[in-house]
């Protein structure tokens, strides 16, 4: 039997979802400078190899630009170990001007740059997150909801962990110059 | 009750309430209670904390978490109002920063919130711990406390799949998952009073599980043998742990029927010589790996001098919890994806509000104070849910104190007035000064 619309009965509920207002907008840093003599911090958190073999070239042309490679890798984020990275992460704050953070290329890592990155920038040093393609969404979501919308991304092919060193290093010396630009420095 | 949560008006209709979660995003598919007033409201008298309350910001958005978004979640998932301090014990385990839900809700990994309840209120809530413990049995609370999680962690934290979460698969349990242990059954302490609680508080564990990975044996008469093949199983070449710098974190959850577990009480002289023999077979020989794979092994630092490459680092990451139809033949083992570690709270614990603890300890102590005794309060913590008080026979009551009750009985008398008043179960100790 179908009951009319105006006789069915109407109930009230309660809407289950929180709201999502992102915490403000922490700006983002350029260093204004050529990059001869600054310190440039890299972290990678020792699972991508292909990011540390990024690393390693991008430290030889750092050098080779004057500038001074700082590296960090990451360990666990849990238990003993973690009171460590969060202390190694804190001593590399000191000893950089400005960093690259990575490698974004799944769920977890890319949470992980990203906020290891704005541990830099909240700190005022020009920064960006390395991050490949698929998981760019997911890096500028997480920076803004932890209240860094202008977080800078660099962004890199997807998937990078394939492929040979052979491959990886076109990748590496095309996106050296476009991280010097995302920061701000020129050589 | 005074309600923030903003409302809607539909249709008295379950398919008009399914349609609108449908639409909205607010379900994980299945069909919902609507979240009334009345329903929300009867969880919400089930706890002592205010509706404002915040148990603290879920990932991966960082939504606050008021005890009036739970209830609403609660309700939603079917939660019983008895059942609903649970939720919110589980909620406060997974805020901790260890157990690293940040990184849980967003990853590629098919991780998710496995809860673990041991107590006095499993039968009455009807949390599964016999066959069918892990799926099927189909009890009230084993099948809506998880889910209630899961969908705060949606609603409240903003964990969709494919957007703020990128689990390249999920899993079932994404729809909730949520167990006990059969404590009368094991031969070892219970897993909460190995966290360090009581074994008649109901606590709740948090263990990010990637999963139910099913073994079976029906060729190991020795204990011993079916264990050193059980840790082989544990240390699957594509287990998370081989991914990892260490093996140092986490936990492997062992799910071990009941009359395996009698074998393995009568074979291994504790729990811990249990786990670490299951530590020291849990290892593969380099050689099962791809020659690539075992170069990055041993960058890792994780292959020994004999060539062996261990799961864990150490014996308490695996953890047995006894659970299971009594047909024997199984086990399942939940190994986590090593980034979180696992979180226990009890229920009603953090309740406790001073007016709450004063009433109730007004009411204990007129059980001795008609005597001439009195009850001091030596500690009370909220977190563990525990409280020790001290009987002191003063100079009113006679020389031995024999005129006030015996601690056996007493110790009873004060434990129920004390969880009627907050409101759940909870750790007693009575210090009393007539026992040498």
């Amino acid at each position: 039997m179908n009951v009319p619309a105006a006789a069915k009965r109407r109930i009230t509920i309660r809407r289950p979802t929180a709201s999502f207002a992102e915490e403000g907008g922490a700006p983002s840093f350029e260093l204004g400078r050529n990059i001869a003599g600054v310190r440039v911090g890299i972290r990678h958190d020792g699972t991508w190899r292909s990011w540390q073999y990024v690393a390693r070239v991008w430290a030889d042309l750092l050098r080779r630009d004057g500038a001074i490679p700082v590296l960090l890798q990451t360990g666990e984020r849990t238990g003993p170990e973690g009171e460590k990275t969060r202390a190694d992460l804190e001593a590399w704050h000191e000893r950089i001007d400005c960093a690259v953070s990575g490698l974004g290329t799944c769920g977890s890592c890319t949470m992980w740059s990203v906020r290891d990155a704005i541990g830099v920038e909240a700190r005022g040093k020009p920064v960006a997150a390395a991050i490949c393609e698929e998981f760019v969404g997911h890096a500028r979501t997480t920076a803004s909801f932890l209240g860094h919308p202008e977080l800078k991304v660099l962004v890199l092919p997807y998937p990078l962990e394939t492929l040979s060193e052979t491959e990886l290093l076109p990748i590496a010396e095309e996106s050296y110059p476009r991280f010097l630009a995302l920061i701000g420095a020129r050589r | 009750m005074e309600l923030a949560s903003p409302t809607l008006e539909i249709d008295d209709d379950p398919e008009a309430f399914f349609q609108l979660s449908l639409a909205e995003g607010w379900g994980d598919g299945a069909p919902l209670l609507p979240p009334t007033d009345e329903r929300v409201e009867a969880l919400l008298e089930a706890t002592a904390l205010a509706p404002s309350h915040t148990i603290g910001k879920l990932p991966p958005r960082h939504g606050t978490a008021t005890i009036e978004l739970i209830a609403i979640n609660a309700t939603m998932a079917g939660v019983e109002p008895a059942a609903f301090p649970l939720v919110i014990a589980a909620l406060e385990a997974l805020v901790r920063p260890e157990f690293n839900a940040i990184a849980l809700t967003t990853t590629t990994s098919s991780v998710h919130p496995t809860l673990i309840v041991n107590g006095p209120s499993r039968d009455k809530l009807r949390i599964d711990y016999r066959a069918g413990c892990l799926g099927g049995a189909a009890g009230r609370g084993s099948m809506t406390i998880g889910r209630a999680v899961s969908l705060c962690l949606r609603n409240v934290g903003g964990q969709r799949a494919g957007a703020t979460s990128r689990s390249v698969f999920g899993q079932p349990a994404r729809f909730g998952q949520c167990f006990a242990e059969w404590e009368e059954r094991s031969p070892w302490p219970t897993l909460a009073e190995r966290q360090g609680f009581a074994r008649d508080q109901d606590v709740v564990t948090l263990h990010g599980s990637k999963g139910d990975f099913p073994v079976a044996d029906t060729n190991n008469d020795d204990p011993r043998d079916l264990a050193y093949m059980l840790a082989k199983c544990i240390a699957y070449p594509l287990s998370n742990y081989y991914l990892e710098l260490t093996g140092d974190c986490g936990q492997i959850v062992v799910v071990i029927n009941p009359m395996w577990a009698e074998r393995f009480g009568r074979a291994f002289a504790s729990l811990e010589s249990f786990q670490e023999y299951l530590r020291e077979q849990a290892w593969q020989p380099i050689e099962l790996w791809r020659p690539a794979n075992r170069e990055v092994l041993r960058r890792k630092g994780r292959v020994d001098a004999q060539g062996r490459v261990y799961l864990v680092h150490r014996p308490e990451q695996l953890v047995p919890v006894v659970a299971g139809g009594l047909g024997s033949l199984h086990a399942m083992f939940l190994p986590s994806w090593c980034q979180s570690e696992m979180q226990s709270a009890a229920v009603h614990g953090a309740y406790w509000t001073p007016e709450l603890l004063a009433a109730a300890l007004d009411e204990a102590r007129a059980l001795v104070r008609s005597d001439g005794a009195d009850l001091i309060l030596v500690e009370a913590d909220p977190a563990r849910a525990r409280v020790v008080l001290r009987l002191e026979v003063g100079d009113e009551t006679c020389a031995t104190g024999a005129c006030v009750m015996p601690g056996d009985t007493l110790r009873p008398m004060i434990a129920e007035v004390l969880s009627r008043h907050l409101r759940g179960a909870l750790g007693l100790q009575l210090i009393d000064p007539r026992v040498g």
